[in-house]
């Protein structure tokens, strides 16, 4: 007999359409692809048995990025150990150009996880996930200007992350 | 946005790097099985098996008079090479997590049943729907991927003793080196991460990133090979990659003259690896030295590299069928077709056990010599009321047993069949 339980109409539609996306923003959160998976899936199966719900208000996918960011927030609060993050890894240096989108990578997520976890959130859901500072609000669960303070202190932090200028102006083709 | 502002979302956008496998419905659907405090589904059904494959597909079988032979058309199956994806396991934890089948989580064995008219002596000995070319045999148990997961089955009795999440991303088997089966579990874009587990418990005992220097092969398949010192070799983007399983980390690269691996295969003695490249290439490097000794081209499509003594054995597509042909030597230009290997969506990819090249498919079982490529025994895999049945993946035990996966879509049976192949495969 299958025990697993019915899915809801229009999830699996939902997940290939926007796991992708859900991914990447995850992968930009917690710098690694277990712990996004991780995020995603938390997000996805808390949208499940509501499904039917958000999809009336045409809200799946607001719903499942507030779940991903709250999540996140608990994870760092429950799992940040005082590492401080260096810039890069010291044997990507060796291998040359052929490194050099790993190596953007790399300083990408060094420069991410310089940023406080609420800040890093605001960078994701505004820049990356092209939500309005009113949705990046909703989805956090503070206001518009604590959302706008939050991505003023984060650009300026970003600013000074080695190697992330030069990315932002140009740098190096994903 | 201010100017700073749309430069950080432009980096973002281009930097952020494709996920190595997309979350799926069934991902969630075990999670919240598992949040409701049911566990999910544990018999191994096929999702991406050869079921699924074989109902999908429309096959018609016309007589192919002057040839003498079968032509199987079919919508074939194909194969999530390059952006290959495995299914994700529920989470990191249960992504280490193996399962020990209990009785009643156990796949039934049961009686064996004679199929396939009894040719070879063919007898399943489970009904489990398991991914194509995935069984592989080590000591005295078989491993095998199906339903998300690597399953380790007695081959006495057919049961399936331990399962641990995984889902292929790519055509191919299980490599066990030592104690250790090793298996590809992401290979897409820039990442490519190998995972090794015990091979008596299934739990992971590493995990091995390698870096795809230019991204993977859009045409891949047949990626990792172990050579006879223990050693991995993956197909990793324009190199090659040498990987240390006691170290777990990669120890050395051959960068390609050409093109991106798809498939790879080392010589039995170590002395030589057959690196296949885009449509199709074979390059043979000295891997004491790394350097190139040779490359030759074919037509059309080629992978699921084969090294044995004499040459290398490979795979192409020809209409909708694939053919296992051979080249001695590892030179191409002399390369001839053995076997008109499988249709109905289905691969065949030859096996080097027990001494002997073996090639299954829907057409034919063939051993076949290591040494000069030369069918020894070919045997017609007989019909079953104008369906094609199917047999793969054939590997032997040390106890001197043979088995492949059987599917007979007509009869709705598929499993792991033991078969007796004839003596004359004993070369």
């Amino acid at each position: 007999m299958d025990d697993r339980p019915s899915e809801p109409d229009g999830f699996r539609d939902f997940v290939e359409a926007r796991s992708n996306a859900l991914l990447r923003s995850g992968w930009l959160l917690t710098g690694d692809w277990p712990s996004a998976e991780d995020l995603v899936q938390t997000a996805l199966a808390a949208a499940w048995p509501r499904w039917e719900m958000l999809t009336r208000q045409d809200a799946p996918e607001l719903y499942v990025r507030k779940i991903m960011v709250n999540t996140f927030l608990r994870w760092r609060q429950r799992r940040w150990n005082g590492e401080i993050a260096t810039g890069r890894l010291p044997e990507l240096q060796a291998y040359g150009d052929a490194f050099a989108q790993i190596d953007a990578r790399q300083a990408l997520i060094a420069a991410l996880d310089r940023l406080p976890a609420r800040q890093r959130a605001v960078v994701v859901l505004r820049y990356f996930a092209d939500q309005t500072e009113t949705q990046t609000a909703t989805a956090m669960g503070c206001s518009v200007g604590a959302v706008k303070a939050h991505a003023s202190k984060a650009l300026a932090r970003l600013r000074e992350a080695p190697g992330l200028a030069e990315l932002m102006t140009g740098g190096v083709a994903s | 946005m201010t100017t700073e502002e749309r430069q950080l979302a432009e980096m973002l956008h281009r930097i952020t790097p494709e996920p190595p496998r997309p979350v799926t419905v069934e991902d969630i659907a075990h999670r919240v099985a598992r949040d409701n405090g049911r566990e999910p589904r544990r018999r191994l059904t096929a999702r991406r098996g050869w079921a699924p494959t074989l109902a999908a597909a429309s096959v018609v079988v016309i007589a192919a008079a002057s040839a003498g032979v079968a032509t199987v058309l079919t919508s074939h199956g194909t194969h999530p090479s390059g952006g290959g994806t495995p299914a994700s396991p529920v989470s990191q934890s249960a992504s280490s997590t193996p399962s020990s089948a209990s009785p009643a989580q156990t796949a039934p064995g049961g009686t064996p049943m004679r199929v396939a008219d009894g040719v070879w002596g063919a007898e399943l000995i489970n009904r489990q729907s398991l991914d194509q070319e995935s069984l592989t045999g080590s000591g005295d148990s078989l491993f095998a991927f199906g339903h998300g997961s690597l399953a380790r089955i007695d081959p006495g009795t057919g049961n399936v003793l331990r399962t641990t999440p995984y889902s292929a991303p790519l055509p191919g088997r299980p490599i066990v080196v030592g104690n250790t089966v090793w298996v590809v579990w992401s290979y897409s874009g820039g990442d490519i991460t190998l995972r090794g587990y015990d091979t008596r418990t299934l739990a992971q005992v590493a995990a091995v990133p390698v870096p795809a220097i230019g991204g993977v092969s859009s045409t891949a398949s047949g990626v990792l090979a172990a050579g006879p010192d223990g050693q991995l070799y993956l197909a990793a983007g324009d190199t090659v990659a040498t990987v240390d399983p006691a170290a777990g980390r990669v120890t050395h690269r051959i960068y390609l003259t050409a093109g991106q691996a798809s498939s790879v295969a080392v010589a039995p003695d170590g002395s030589k690896i057959y690196v296949g490249t885009g449509s199709f290439q074979l390059l043979v490097y000295d891997l004491g030295t790394g350097v190139q000794a040779s490359s030759s081209r074919m037509p059309g499509s080629g992978g699921n590299l084969l090294a044995t003594a004499g040459g290398v054995w490979g795979t192409t597509g020809s209409g909708m069928s694939e053919w296992v042909w051979f080249a001695p030597g590892g030179d191409l230009r002399s390369s001839f077709r053995v076997s008109q290997g499988a249709g109905g969506g289905l691969a065949s990819l030859p096996s080097l056990s027990g001494g002997a090249v073996w090639i299954g498919g829907t057409h034919e079982l063939v051993c076949a010599s290591p040494a000069t490529g030369k069918a020894m025994v070919r045997t017609a895999i007989p019909a079953d009321q104008g369906i094609v049945r199917y047999f793969g993946s054939v590997t032997v035990l040390s106890s001197g047993r043979a088995y492949a996966l059987y599917q007979d879509q007509r009869a709705n049976l598929s499993g792991v069949a033991a078969l007796t192949p004839p003596q004359a495969c004993a070369g």
